[in-house]
């Protein structure tokens, strides 16, 4: 069943990308800045954050401004996702009412959406990476694959939401409370040995915080993955992609109906 | 060969009385029980459509047509019964779903022609054939908000022709367009049938039945009151109503 689903996602490769590309595009037609807005977002967040912690924090990490935007850029992309994700199906009764194909394509789509413009974003990073010549090496090259599992994680969390919406709209009121004290639950601005060791504990069941912790050690501190976390994540992802599923499989048969 | 065979299909909807449509309405109304209506959509029916043949649905609203056809093209899922495709069905149910109105004509084409099933080389082979029929060559990059309705129906049926379809559900999407476009239209449909592509046609005009459909089905309060040859079906129609 699970391979069958994988051919068919295939066979609807083309729809998948159209419906990504279309909100990609959709973003920024009428705005007149158009594309610079996506750098300047994270740039004024940035400033905004770095201007406010940098004194207190600078001292505990190296290359703060790199750490921080680093952080924003990936958690920007989390919020941004699941956020879509909440009208992904519920705000596209058109298409859900009229024409057949596999509900998560929506999801999918919007996930991907999203990942285009963290990807976009992440010009900014590039420059400050050349800016302040923070030496890269070669253990960047594990920075797609902890991507591609932040992507799947995101994308499990996303399918519970879009489906779960559809019945419940309350729930996108749930979420924004929930982002809210995830951003500090998840160490965006901060370092974590800001923390007591107790705290440190429960932080590190935190998956988002493992995944920002990989991304930075590849990226700015040349070093390799550490490989506790790196199974955590593999493991999480694969179990929040399979409960997305299950809810949304569960939920999927009766959207067109409750619409 | 029959390409489509439905076995005593039933569809039920669920109308609850008071909506409970948030998690908080649902957790403090767990201690009341939920009271709905049902509504019996379709009832047992069954029928089958043989390969090439164009079959035609006739029946008042809210007689089912829309919801057996909306079943056949998977968007609804049958209470029970049984639904057996052998062919890829391409649904009419409406012309331009997926439509944007701050795309221009080329990109509506695109995405609208992906929705149907086309693949990107196809429609770059094929926009301009699509702006052609449409008659809108001229107005290929200007914005979709800019069309009128009735240019937006023309647009989304002559890129919905373009699929190769093998069985072809059309839900009234003619009843738009002027009298030429309706024209051209039900040329196509001639066209498709002769190509033996099968056909639901679901439509009010009892004269495009008669003229296309050589089988017709009669729904009531979604019952099958009768299949068979169009004239009779027709004329039963008319006397019942």
């Amino acid at each position: 069943m699970f391979i069958q689903h994988i051919k068919e996602l295939y066979d609807y490769r083309n729809l998948i990308w159209v419906l990504a590309w279309v909100e990609f595009k959709q973003r920024y037609k009428n705005s007149v800045l158009g594309y610079f807005w996506s750098l300047l977002e994270p740039l004024f967040m940035f400033t905004i954050l770095f201007l406010v912690f940098s004194n207190l924090i600078q001292a505990h990490v190296e290359h703060y401004q790199l750490f921080l935007l680093q952080g924003i850029i990936m958690w920007s992309f989390f919020t941004r996702s699941t956020t879509a994700s909440l009208m992904a199906i519920a705000g596209k009764q058109s298409l859900v009412k009229k024409v057949y194909f596999p509900r998560d394509i929506l999801v999918i789509a919007g996930c991907i959406t999203a990942l285009l413009m963290s990807i976009f974003e992440s010009i900014v990073f590039l420059v400050f990476l050349l800016f302040f010549r923070i030496p890269l090496s070669l253990n960047i090259l594990y920075l797609p694959i902890i991507i591609f599992l932040f992507f799947i994680i995101v994308l499990g969390t996303s399918l519970v939401l879009a489906a779960l919406n559809v019945y419940y709209r309350d729930i996108q009121y749930i979420w924004a409370l929930f982002l809210q004290v995830g951003f500090f639950a998840t160490p965006v601005i901060y370092p974590l040995s800001v923390f007591p060791q107790y705290l440190l504990q429960i932080l590190s069941y935190n998956p988002l915080a493992q995944v920002i912790f990989l991304a930075r050690d590849v990226t700015l501190y040349s070093k390799v993955p550490n490989p506790a976390s790196f199974l955590f994540v593999i493991f999480i992802a694969a179990v929040i992609l399979g409960i997305g599923y299950a809810v949304f499989i569960r939920l999927e048969p009766r959207f067109a109906e409750e619409l | 060969m029959a390409v489509i065979e439905i076995d005593h299909l039933n569809k039920v909807f669920r109308i609850p009385h008071e909506k409970r449509n948030t998690l908080f309405a649902t957790l403090t109304g767990l201690l009341r029980p939920s009271s709905y209506e049902t509504f019996h959509a379709l009832k047992d029916i069954t029928f089958s459509v043989e390969e090439g043949e164009m079959l035609g649905i006739i029946g008042q609203n809210g007689s089912g047509k829309s919801t057996l056809l909306k079943i056949l093209s998977r968007i609804l899922v049958p209470t029970s019964g049984a639904v057996r495709v052998r062919k890829r069905i391409t649904p009419f149910l409406e012309l331009g779903v997926g439509f944007n109105q701050d795309f221009t004509a080329a990109e509506n084409i695109r995405i609208y022609g992906i929705i149907m099933g086309l693949s990107p080389r196809e429609i770059d082979d094929k926009s301009d054939d699509i702006l052609e029929f449409a008659g809108m060559e001229r107005f290929r990059d200007t914005k979709l908000r800019n069309f009128s309705s009735g240019m937006q129906v023309r647009l989304a049926f002559s890129t919905a022709i373009q699929t190769n379809p093998e069985i072809l559900l059309l839900d009234e999407v003619l009843a738009v367009g002027d009298m030429d476009f309706q024209k051209k239209c039900l040329d196509v449909l001639e066209r498709f049938k002769n190509e033996g592509v099968t056909i639901i046609f679901v439509s009010h005009e009892l004269d495009d039945i008669a003229d296309h459909c050589e089988r017709t089905m009669l729904l009531n309060h979604g019952e099958r009151v009768m299949i068979g040859e169009t004239n009779e079906v027709i004329k039963k129609y008319q006397t019942q109503s």
